[in-house]
């Protein structure tokens, strides 16, 4: 097959077409929408052998419930090839895979295009042997579309795979489905997308697998969500059959902002599952939008559910910037009135409202991954979300002149999430602090009697943070124009770790040595992420160091961020996280370092973390996005260093008692054990 | 020949055995100081040897005198019935049982009962099966293998060990088992329907949703009002309602048909029939498939057992529908109309139903919850047992009291996490003003993150009660080592005062 298209002086495709469901098979079989169901998706062209396996991504239709096969499609046969894949069918497993690979492949590219970079699975840890390491590369994300009989789909990040399952429909609707009927996840737009972006994210940030407060789990599920419902505003024939509908008004019902229609209806709740922005009046069978609540904030902890203001959140901020950038079409095609007329809407109208809706839809998700940037490498609130969505932005687009970063404020607001720790909602004070470093790389140094002891560390720590700049221009400058995913997950290892050989040619002294020579005992770096880059470390549950002396760290996600904003302006920065873990132990009420565990005491891991922004025009770190693990304040006031007990408490009372875990299921059967390893498992069932 | 009094019941005292997490309880009638008549309400606990329950049973006997009047059993579940097959012989020997009342669904004569009964013992065969293959699993070296080089590998084989685990405690809590298999239904309930039932040459009174049963000799002033099981299969399914209806837990039922028979199937044949697609779209030629499933670098990769995971789900569904089916009882003194509330370990879906039932006058459920003085906490202090908005918020009355089944020294490990609950503690202690009376309070966290203890914070809420409501509790209420008691007072306020006069 291979030298059909390789034979030939045609140049390679762009995109391959395949067949799918917009939404999902239930829609198919209602006159109204059938025809906006049934969608071409064009997934960049890649080589795809039979299952399909691809780059990126491998199907492999086992299912061990029948412990059988199910043949493979392959996606280069002629004929499939010359149909836009095979038909939409719910009967043929063959479909089931290919719609899949489309949905999911659709997906990766949404995080590429914003991300500016090709995304890495999570990658595979081990246990330490020689030889192989600490982790491996993952190529490929495995899915499996028929592994579950259950109305359950889930992300597995140990087994870094997609496990969808199928089960007997028990509809709330007869007329929409046939009882007990199979229904299958992998089928749904909606639900491929959720998943895969659960591994797109665990790929990024690996510690938000670990609920360490009620938003770090409701993050995951309410992110994955977002990706699922703007990825339909992409679909523009979906998009302007609803547009026509609701005759330009997206915040009223439509199918755009629902998610999962036939998962819903089948498990007998009518209306969609996990319908964060409206849902069925009981008493008049009418659509309503939800209305925001402050307290939902404050009181729904079960993850999907707060998740869902989340999401409602960014919906709402994006039906806001959509209004006003539609209000003009709108005043010209009622004659300046706004009140249109009635019946249907103008075709034309109905383009360019879509249009603007694309166009909205487009720049939020954007805004949306590329804030993945900005976050903290562990324990996320929303609140730091938002936080991240307004710097990503700041940095990017200088020029707001829509608004959309007020948009976004406002409906965080209108829902009770704020960011802890400023004292102000504005743009200004939720954009992260710039560090300010005195010392500069283009200044004269001063001399020695005109400073005070703190001027001294500090430019000390200036000019240390600039042999790290150089390093990672040098990181940036290696990596830019590898396009291999392994050749890019190779190459930033070996700038973590280093390279010793006897050639010093090609040796590399690594990110995590620099670090370590450079900072362990020091406090100016230790005031910067909140870590315990300090000589009392031992005292505050640190452990030593594998390789050096000073305290252990993990450097993750080192990344190189390379993207132009509207205005034709670039912004080069290297961006790394580094990970701390503290392991304590709490004798009545005090934590003390798990060196004094008794034998009926159990230990438990308290994490900070810190992501660094570097811009590599300027070499200087710009950014410090920290979750401290000690008690910062604590260098003004006394000596002794302590970790920070406003954290650490308040993780330590979320885990032990709800734990967010508001689900009798993980209560009756997940145990801890099962919710550090398959966290998602569990959260899906129904 | 004694004459047999009529006069009316005014006061009951309820005794509540220690056994440990389940429950036994004997309520004696009086009139005046005169005694009338004795209701034993399901003899259960999570486990125990039979030496340890027999001092409980002796005592119990002797305190009935070896009668009882009516026994009523309120559903199929270990810590509901296991003290009849443990103590079995205390039980069918020199005890006489006069009446015995079940919930209509445990009658074999009821088409649609029976119905759903089968349809429950394949889904307990399927959890039982799952269970087993889980255990299974985990002794194949290979598959223990696969966690070898994870970094997380002790905590995902822990994982499952703790899950096959769970999983065969809630099998245990619920049926029969024979050679690790499923044979019917639990032992202590076939000995209360066979040996005793037939033993004692009892007709079985199986009861129905809004039956209201009076005047039975020896009860006189008594009603009892059939509140549940549901009629409707639709509320028996229902584990708990939405944000203020229950208390705080959302977990919708899956249907778990196709899980069930996947299970189920003895052997390739079977399996085939349970094909999602036709068999064309099998592998004819699977090898390459094969081979990259199979291949050993990969198989930290496979799924072979995840699968039975799903049995979680149903585990919790046949739970939720087997307490939901729980026999739940309001006992009323006509006179006063005071309420003692025995729900079983009904959850939400009961609950909600008791408001539908067509009793003579409207909003009648509300009103005996209105006027329950008594409480028996369903399900051990769970976050599903008792309902808010059309339960527990409902019971206004100043004197109400309520025990609770729950202690720690027994009990199934996986039910720590959700009983007590706090919320529902809260609200309990509030409404009784620390007329909370729960098993054994010893260990049983109030915080689970502070550890405060529940006793703390019940002795806490009894420091707000009156001086004249301490001294009633005090005198109504009695602790010892085999068994807590309340006394309740079937007589109204107004009553007691013309009483006094009276005399």
């Amino acid at each position: 097959m291979n030298n059909l298209y390789s034979s030939q002086s045609a140049k390679l495709p762009a995109f391959r077409k395949l067949r799918g469901y917009a939404f999902d098979p239930s829609l198919s079989l209602k006159l109204d929408t059938s025809a906006v169901n049934d969608l071409v998706y064009k997934v960049p062209w890649e080589n795809v052998e039979p299952g399909p396996v691809g780059e990126y991504l491998e199907v492999l239709d086992y299912d061990p419930t029948t412990k059988e096969y199910y043949a493979p499609v392959n996606l280069d046969n002629a004929y499939v090839l010359a149909q836009d894949g095979l038909d939409p069918s719910e009967s043929n497993p063959q479909f089931h895979q290919q719609m899949v690979y489309a949905v999911a492949m659709i997906t990766i590219r949404h995080f590429e295009k914003s991300l500016g970079r090709k995304i890495l699975w999570a990658s595979r840890l081990l246990n330490y042997s020689e030889g192989k390491g600490y982790e491996t590369y993952v190529k490929r994300l495995r899915i499996y579309p028929h592994a579950l009989r259950d109305a359950n789909a889930y992300y597995s990040p140990v087994k870094k795979a997609v496990l969808f399952g199928y089960f007997s429909a028990m509809p709330a609707d007869e007329t929409l489905q046939m009882p007990n009927s199979l229904v299958f996840t992998c089928l749904s737009h909606d639900i491929v997308a959720h998943e895969v972006t659960h591994a797109l994210l665990d790929g990024m940030h690996r510690n938000y697998n670990e609920p360490s407060n009620a938003d770090v789990l409701a993050f995951h599920e309410a992110f994955a969500d977002i990706v699922a419902l703007f990825q339909h505003f992409t679909f523009p024939d979906v998009l302007k059959h609803q547009i026509a509908k609701t005759r330009g008004d997206l915040a009223s019902q439509n199918l755009l902002g629902q998610l999962a229609q036939q998962f819903g209806s089948s498990i007998g709740s009518y209306g969609s599952l996990r319908d964060a922005l409206g849902h069925i009046d009981e008493t008049t069978g009418k659509w309503v939008p939800t209305i925001p609540n402050v307290d939902d904030y404050r009181n729904i902890m079960e993850p999907h559910a707060r998740g869902s203001i989340l999401v409602a959140a960014v919906f709402e901020a994006f039906i806001n910037i959509y209004k006003s950038r539609a209000a003009d079409l709108l005043r010209i095609a009622s004659n300046g009135t706004g009140i249109l007329p009635l019946g249907e809407l103008h075709p034309d109208l109905v383009n360019r409202l879509a249009g603007e809706a694309a166009k909205t839809a487009g720049h939020v998700l954007n805004m949306c991954i590329r804030a993945l940037d900005y976050c903290p490498p562990v324990d996320i609130t929303f609140g730091d979300y938002l936080r991240a969505i307004i710097t990503a932005d700041v940095e990017l687009v200088a020029d707001d002149s829509r608004d959309y970063r007020l948009a976004f404020i406002d409906a965080f607001r209108r829902r009770g999430i704020y960011p802890q720790g400023i004292k102000t909602l504005s743009i200004e004070s939720l954009q992260q602090p710039m560090i300010d470093i005195s010392f500069k790389a283009t200044g004269k140094k001063l001399s020695f009697k005109d400073q005070s002891d703190q001027e001294k560390t500090q430019n000390d720590t200036g000019q240390l943070l600039l042999i790290i700049g150089t390093f990672l221009r040098e990181y940036g400058n290696a990596i830019k124009y590898v396009s291999d995913r392994e050749e890019i997950y190779d190459l930033t290892r070996l700038y973590i770790a280093g390279r010793t050989e006897k050639n010093k040619e090609t040796q590399i002294q690594g990110l995590h040595d620099r670090l370590n020579i450079k900072f362990s005992s020091s406090k100016e770096f230790a005031r910067i992420t909140g870590l315990a880059f300090l000589e009392e470390y031992i005292d505050l549950g640190i452990k030593q160091s594998g390789k050096y002396l000073g305290p252990s760290f993990q450097i993750q996600n080192l990344r190189l961020v390379n993207r132009v904003g509207p205005e034709g302006n670039q912004i080069n920065q290297v961006i790394f996280s580094i990970v701390q873990t503290s392991r304590l132990i709490c004798r009545d009420g005090v934590f003390l370092p798990s060196s004094q565990k008794t034998e009926d005491e159990t230990s438990f891991d308290f994490k900070g973390g810190c992501t660094l922004i570097f811009d590599l025009d300027s070499l200087q770190l710009k950014y410090a996005i920290s979750k401290p693990l000690i008690d910062v304040d604590c260098f003004a006031n006394q000596d002794k260093c302590l970790l920070n007990l406003q954290r650490l408490k308040a993780q330590y009372n979320f885990l032990n008692n709800d734990g967010g875990t508001d689900n009798g299921f993980q209560q009756g059967f997940s145990g801890p054990a099962f919710r550090s390893t398959e966290p998602f498992a569990f959260l899906h069932q129904h | 020949m004694t004459t047999i009094s009529t006069e009316k019941v005014t006061r009951a005292d309820i005794r509540m055995y220690r056994m440990g997490t389940g429950d036994c309880f004997i309520i004696k009638l009086f009139a005046g100081e005169k005694e009338k008549y004795k209701i034993m309400i399901d003899c259960g606990t999570w486990q125990g040897a039979e030496e340890k329950l027999v001092p409980y049973i002796t005592d119990l006997k002797e305190y009935v005198g070896n009668t009882i009047d009516l026994l009523i059993v309120t559903h199929e579940h270990k810590d509901h019935v296991y003290v009849f097959e443990a103590c079995e012989e205390l039980f069918t020997k020199d005890f006489n049982i006069k009446n015995i009342w079940m919930a209509w669904t445990e009658s074999d004569d009821d088409s649609k009962a029976q119905q759903w009964l089968k349809d429950f013992g394949d889904k307990k065969k399927a959890l039982k099966k799952a269970a087993n293959q889980m255990n299974k699993a985990l002794q194949d070296p290979e598959f223990v293998n696969q966690f070898k080089d994870e970094k997380s590998g002790n905590e995902l084989k822990a994982a499952r060990e703790y899950f096959a685990g769970a999983l065969n405690s809630f099998a245990d809590l619920q049926f029969a088992l024979k050679d690790g298999d499923y044979v019917g239904m639990l032992k202590g309930m076939e000995v209360v329907k066979k040996q005793i039932a037939e033993g004692n040459k009892i007709e079985i009174r199986y009861c129905h949703p809004g039956e209201i049963i009076s005047n039975l000799p020896g009860a006189e002033g008594i009603r009892f009002y059939v509140l549940g099981p549901p009629l409707a299969w639709e509320q028996v399914k229902k584990e708990s309602g939405g944000a203020g209806e229950s208390y705080a837990h959302n977990n919708e039922l899956a249907h778990s048909d196709a899980f069930a028979m996947a299970v189920l199937a003895e052997d390739k044949r079977e399996l085939k029939n349970l094909l999602p697609f036709d068999t064309k779209y099998v592998s004819k030629d699977s090898k390459d498939q094969r081979q990259c499933y199979e291949d050993k670098a990969n198989q930290w990769r496979n799924i072979d057992h995840d699968w039975l995971n799903s049995a979680g789900a149903l585990a919790l569904r046949v739970n939720s529908m087997t307490n939901n089916l729980s026999l739940a009882l309001a006992i009323e003194f006509e006179d006063s109309g005071r309420v003692m509330l025995f729900p079983g370990d009904a959850e939400y879906g009961s609950w909600e139903s008791w408001h539908n039932i067509s009793w003579p006058q409207q909003d009648f459920t509300k009103d005996l919850l209105n006027r329950t003085v008594f409480y028996k906490v369903a399900h051990h202090l769970s976050h599903n047992g008792t309902a808010q908005r059309l339960g527990l918020e409902m019971m206004s009355h100043p004197d109400l009291a309520a025990m609770a089944t729950l202690d720690y020294e027994i009990i199934s490990s996986g039910w720590m996490s959700t009983m007590p609950n706090r919320a529902l503690i809260d609200e309990l202690l509030k409404r009784t003003k620390g007329r909370l009376m729960v098993m054994h309070e010893d260990g049983i966290p109030y915080d689970k993150a502070s550890k405060q203890p529940l006793t703390n914070v019940i002795l806490n809420a009894r420091a707000n009660m009156t001086e004249k409501e301490r001294t009633d509790f005090n005198k109504s209420f009695v602790s010892k080592q085999l068994y807590l008691e309340y006394k309740v007072n079937g007589l109204s306020k107004k009553s007691v005062k013309a009483r006094k006069k009276q005399q």
